[in-house]
């Protein structure tokens, strides 16, 4: 089952990383976003940690590990929108 | 000697080794004393380090054969004397740094063009990026910032030496310096914190001579005084992915006072992202020519004192 948040995040990995052959439906929500998956690196992350900055007003901990356990898959990511967002 | 002064190391394993008691103590003569038996104690402090380090020792010296015939337009002659003098001005940095932070009053000064372009981009309300270098006295720029209430400043730091100059800071010295980021690699949290400050209309200050301190971090070959050295890709993503203004700013000693120049390289707001590959190749040869300049004119405030080509015995 796919949430509207989380269909609204496929849109802002895509646009955001302006990947032009990957549709919404190409994302898993329960594949790896980096390394394996979608196969995106770490200025990927950056880039989209910015975005989730910009759209959402999300805050991180400087934590690494926090990170990676909020980055890992698209459902964590839609956890972590859910829980923090400001906007 | 011990035979592991010769092991090869990182910079960071190296670099600022004087030791925090040792800096308090140097301190404490600085304003208890007064300048001259400081001078005095810091000319046995460089000589000691400059018989103790010979990997610094090395390092120095084949900078010194790099930017000489730049700078004066022939070979070093005297080198040993050269490197020692190099050594002096380091040891004389690291001082001024202390005092910069511990708010002793400094002698700053910026010709009218670079203060104009400064208060500009201050008023801007834009923030940015400030690109800075090993060459001169960045922290003095940074005490600045403590001189006027719209300027502020966020300083990158590789956390193992932040964590000694806190150390020091907070029991020398009565002040804080500017706000500093500990970073032994940039993450995402880190890039999302420093957008803000960027946002907020404030300045981050980020050293893009260094190799980067995680073996994971990325750098790329550049021109650099006749020979490729590895240059850190981080602070070059960084300036590409935030999207702001970006400067270059240089502080030197010049005799009693402290020179300061700002000077704009840059501004990635509308920088696409299929050009960014480029654009990063560009700006990282762009910022080793601006660091070549600054090296030509004053070739001995270059602190680093540790292998920085790749032809450099490790």
């Amino acid at each position: 089952m796919t949430t509207e948040l989380e269909r609204e995040l496929k849109q802002l990995i895509i646009d955001t990383l302006e990947l032009e052959d990957v549709t919404p439906e190409d994302i898993d929500p329960d594949e790896p976003l980096f390394v394996e998956g979608l196969g995106l690196d770490s200025i990927d992350a950056l880039e989209l940690g910015l975005a989730l900055q910009k759209t959402y007003g999300i805050q991180l901990q400087a934590d690494s590990d926090d990170t990676r356990r909020h980055f890992a898959n698209l459902r964590t990511l839609a956890t972590l929108v859910e829980e923090r967002r400001v906007k | 000697m011990s035979a592991t002064d010769e092991a090869p190391r990182h910079w960071a394993r190296i670099q600022e080794s004087g030791s925090v008691a040792g800096m308090r103590i140097m301190v404490w003569i600085r304003r208890r004393l007064g300048p001259l038996p400081f001078r005095f104690m810091l000319v046995w402090v460089i000589l000691y380090y400059y018989l103790r380090r010979p990997l610094a020792r090395r390092a120095s010296q084949r900078y010194l054969r790099r930017i000489w015939p730049l700078h004066a337009g022939h070979p070093p002659r005297g080198l040993k004397r050269l490197v020692l003098r190099h050594f002096w001005a380091f040891g004389q940095s690291l001082m001024d740094k202390v005092a910069a932070w511990s708010g002793m009053p400094l002698d700053v000064r910026l010709e009218a063009d670079h203060r104009a372009r400064l208060d500009t981009a201050i008023r801007s309300g834009r923030g940015g990026l400030m690109l800075v270098s090993h060459h001169g006295n960045l922290e003095i720029c940074s005490a600045m910032s403590e001189t006027r209430d719209d300027f502020h400043v966020t300083q990158l730091m590789h956390t193992r030496n932040a964590e000694k100059f806190n150390t020091l800071l907070d029991r020398s010295t009565q002040r804080r310096g500017p706000e500093i980021v500990e970073v032994s690699e940039i993450t995402p949290a880190t890039a999302m914190r420093l957008a803000e400050r960027i946002n907020a209309g404030g300045f981050v200050v980020i050293a893009a001579d260094r190799e980067p301190l995680a073996d994971t971090g990325r750098t790329r070959d550049i021109d650099f005084l006749g020979e490729p050295a590895p240059f850190p890709e981080g602070p070059f993503w960084l300036a590409a992915l935030l999207r702001c203004p970006i400067y270059t700013l240089g502080c030197v000693r010049e005799g009693g006072h402290h020179r300061v120049t700002f000077e704009a390289f840059d501004d990635t707001s509308t920088l696409r992202r299929r050009d960014r590959e480029h654009w990063r190749e560009t700006a990282m040869q762009r910022y080793a020519a601006w660091l070549t300049e600054q090296c030509r004119h004053y070739p001995l405030q270059w602190f680093n004192f540790f292998p920085f080509w790749h032809t450099d015995d490790r």
